[in-house]
């Protein structure tokens, strides 16, 4: 079992990471068949791998592999999901989006051939940072997030992509320095303690010995890793780099960074928190720094979702919230509250993916991502205006939806810990949310449309198959989540609660 | 007297870090954080040499390689086509290196005696020069407006983090020190390709020209 968990994660980390140097070095004849054909064949390869992965570990077992330094347990898992199923969709999509784009000339082959390669790269990092089980790997992972998505959100070579791509690679490399300076700090003080220093960089050993660690460097650590980390998670103050670079680079791309990225970066989070949360002192500092900063990103993004007209920055925003409910939720603690963590996870991961590759329809259709001059979608789209109905019903947390079901967890958990006050507040920024989008989906569906119809018809059914899935997974997670998924979400729970 | 050589050279960093970053001609500039990261290099040695640490040897060779000739290398590559030799006026004016010098300090002086308390290396004055590196280079991102010279504020900084890691975790594994080198290298070329983009739309590297996205 434990050689072939071994076999099964080096092949995880290949498939991408081939796949790229492949699609690079091969695809160069202007053959976009071959260029689909490879990248798809490549998406459903590291899908499958991921997935294969995942169930090894969804009893709670947990495995490491090359020397200790990567790590499949429950938490990996969770995240190794994410990146499997809602990667695989958005890239499938994709090929259709690049599609047109190649079709509108707003790109070149060569430029497709560059975002198809560096999307492989970009999951690859993403799968190493939730896998590593050594913290400064992580880091090194997680900034090499950055570098290999930067060129997917400045594909377009206009004025506004490249401002989206200079400040999301400027903000996000001063975010990851505070986190590099919070790793070393981590394994100083846990080389003090364990007095090995390969050990000493493990999460595997910081957890055993976490009770151990300086409660007053911890917090100095904390909130480095906060600062680092926190940044390319999108928390507020320090998401300003988020609406840039999600709403100018491609709907995929988008939808990759939305979906998955952010989730990475919270998974860094959550396994520090993991370690702290031990630590008897810190009971009470955790779980504020972390709600003030989720109240913070739920409060400002509300107030910027209710007077967004551009589509894609005000489903950046929505991230923006959504990471501040997982920040909340976490800090509320108890089962409940950390259920709700991983539940809205893999929750905001297909809504956000359905919600962006929709805005792709959106703007084929209307030739633009303003809101105003949208209405009318029901008519001309009707699908589309299913998949965006359910994109941000879900969003808004309505019932029957998957985000509702973890946001319900997330109350639960903060009326169990008698915060009232803050579940109050969390309370309000959901509502000032609901009432945004609820709007501007009435106004797209059912309104008149005010700017020029340039794509009067649906979108072929090839573009939203992938969606059709991503909305099905949306539906059946609400209503009826299946069992395997609840008890891989109970083994994570478990191994974050039960320390 | 080779504790007196650390110390010395740890001045020199300092001083050649803010030199770096204040100089406005962006060729000058490149050539002074050459010098800096040369004496970055010069302290590794010199602890290596004290201590007795070999791995430190190790670090200032690839540090040689790929910090003093490869990354000023690709900068000056990038100077030359983008043919810009000056930048432009940085954020706050006549206060700048009064606000820069202050903060950076400030934050050194707070933090060195949390850092001091477990590093490896108890070196005061050199734990404090990478911190006041490390923030002088964060606070250059901030404040300067030329791309150029926010590459260069990159460098400063993941040169204030390497020397840090060097007092404070030398002992570490040397696939960690190898992947943080290589993330800083391949940060400058992305950086310099973006940058290079940023050129030929703006027609300027003036960052603080790209003020489209808003709200």
């Amino acid at each position: 079992m434990y050689g072939n968990m071994n076999i099964a994660l080096n092949i995880l980390l290949i498939i991408p990471l081939a796949a790229s140097l492949i699609i690079w070095m091969t695809a160069r004849g202007n053959s976009r068949r071959f260029l689909f054909a490879l990248h798809l064949l490549a998406a459903v390869a590291a899908s499958a791998a991921g997935l294969n992965c995942v169930a090894y570990v969804i009893n709670g077992a947990s495995f490491t592999a090359l020397n200790d330094f990567l790590l499949f347990d429950s938490i990996s898992g969770i995240f190794v999901l994410v990146i499997s199923i809602v990667g695989l969709l958005i890239n499938i999509y994709s090929v259709k989006y690049i599609s047109w784009a190649l079709d509108n000339k707003e790109i070149e082959f060569k430029d497709a051939r560059l975002f198809f390669s560096l999307s492989h790269v970009f999951i690859f990092t993403m799968l190493l940072s939730v896998v590593s089980n050594n913290l400064v790997l992580m880091w090194v992972a997680i900034e090499a997030t950055t570098l290999s998505s930067v060129f997917l959100v400045s594909l377009y070579k206009n004025k506004r992509a490249i401002e989206g791509g200079w400040k999301y690679v400027i903000i996000c490399s001063i975010g990851l320095a505070f986190a590099l300076y919070g790793s070393v700090l981590m394994y100083s003080s846990a080389y003090h303690v364990i007095g090995d220093a390969h050990s000493a960089m493990l999460w595997t050993s910081l957890m055993e010995h976490a009770k151990e660690f300086d409660p007053d460097l911890m917090k100095v650590i904390f909130i480095f890793i906060i600062i680092g980390y926190g940044t390319k998670a999108g928390l507020a103050p320090m998401h300003t780099w988020l609406p840039d670079a999600h709403a100018e680079g491609p709907a995929p791309a988008s939808a990759l960074l939305s979906a998955v990225l952010l989730k990475c970066a919270m998974a860094a989070v959550i396994r520090y928190y993991m370690i702290m949360n031990t630590i008897p002192d810190l009971s009470v500092f955790l779980p504020r720094i972390m709600l003030m900063v989720g109240l913070a990103s739920i409060l400002v993004a509300a107030f910027f979702i209710i007077r967004q007209n551009d589509i894609k920055r005000m489903f950046a925003y929505s991230s923006t919230e959504n990471i501040g409910i997982i920040a909340a939720a976490l800090a509320f603690g108890g089962k409940a509250g950390v259920f709700a963590v991983f539940f809205h996870i893999i929750n905001h991961s297909v809504t956000k993916a359905l919600a962006f590759c929709t805005s792709g329809n959106l703007q084929e259709i209307y030739g633009s991502r303003d809101i105003n001059r949208m209405g009318g979608l029901v008519r001309i789209a009707p699908l589309t205006s299913v998949l965006l109905g359910i994109a941000m019903f879900s969003l808004a947390g309505m019932p029957p939806f998957a985000i509702f079901t973890s946001e319900f967890y997330a109350v639960v958990s903060g009326i169990e810990s008698r915060q009232y006050f803050a579940v109050a507040l969390f309370l309000l920024g959901l509502a000032i949310v609901f009432y945004g989008l609820v709007k501007k989906f009435i106004q797209v569906a059912f309104g008149k449309p005010a700017g020029e119809v340039v794509h009067n018809s649906e979108v072929s059914i090839a573009a939203n198959l992938p969606l059709i899935l991503l909305a099905a997974i949306i539906c059946i997670i609400g209503i009826a989540p299946p069992e395997g998924l609840i008890t891989l979400l109970n083994s994570a729970v478990s191994m974050v609660v039960g320390q | 007297m080779e504790f007196g050589l650390i110390v010395g050279l740890s001045f020199v960093m300092a001083i050649m870090s803010f030199w770096a970053i204040e100089e406005r001609n962006l060729v000058r500039a490149t050539h002074i954080y050459t010098l800096q990261t040369l004496t970055l290099v010069g302290i590794f040695l010199a602890i290596a040499w004290e201590y007795s640490i070999g791995t430190l040897y190790i670090w200032a060779g690839t540090a040689f390689l790929t910090k003093v000739l490869l990354v000023p290398f690709l900068i000056l590559m990038l100077i030359k086509k983008i043919e810009i030799k000056h930048e432009e006026a940085p954020f706050g004016g006549l206060f700048h290196p009064f606000i820069i010098i202050g903060m950076s300090l400030s934050v050194a002086i707070l933090l060195e005696p949390i850092f001091i308390r477990f590093s490896l290396l108890k070196l005061q004055i050199p734990i404090i020069v990478s911190i006041f590196v490390f923030m002088l280079g964060i606070l250059g991102l901030v404040f300067r407006k030329s791309a150029v010279k926010q590459i260069l504020a990159y460098c400063l900084f993941e040169n204030g983090a390497h020397l840090t890691l060097a007092l404070t975790a030398y002992n570490a594994p040397e696939t960690v020190e190898m992947g943080i080198l290589t993330d800083a290298i391949f940060s400058v070329i992305i950086m310099g390709a973006l940058a290079m983009r940023f050129y030929h739309e703006f027609g300027s590297l003036d960052t603080s020209q790209a003020n489209e996205l808003k709200g």
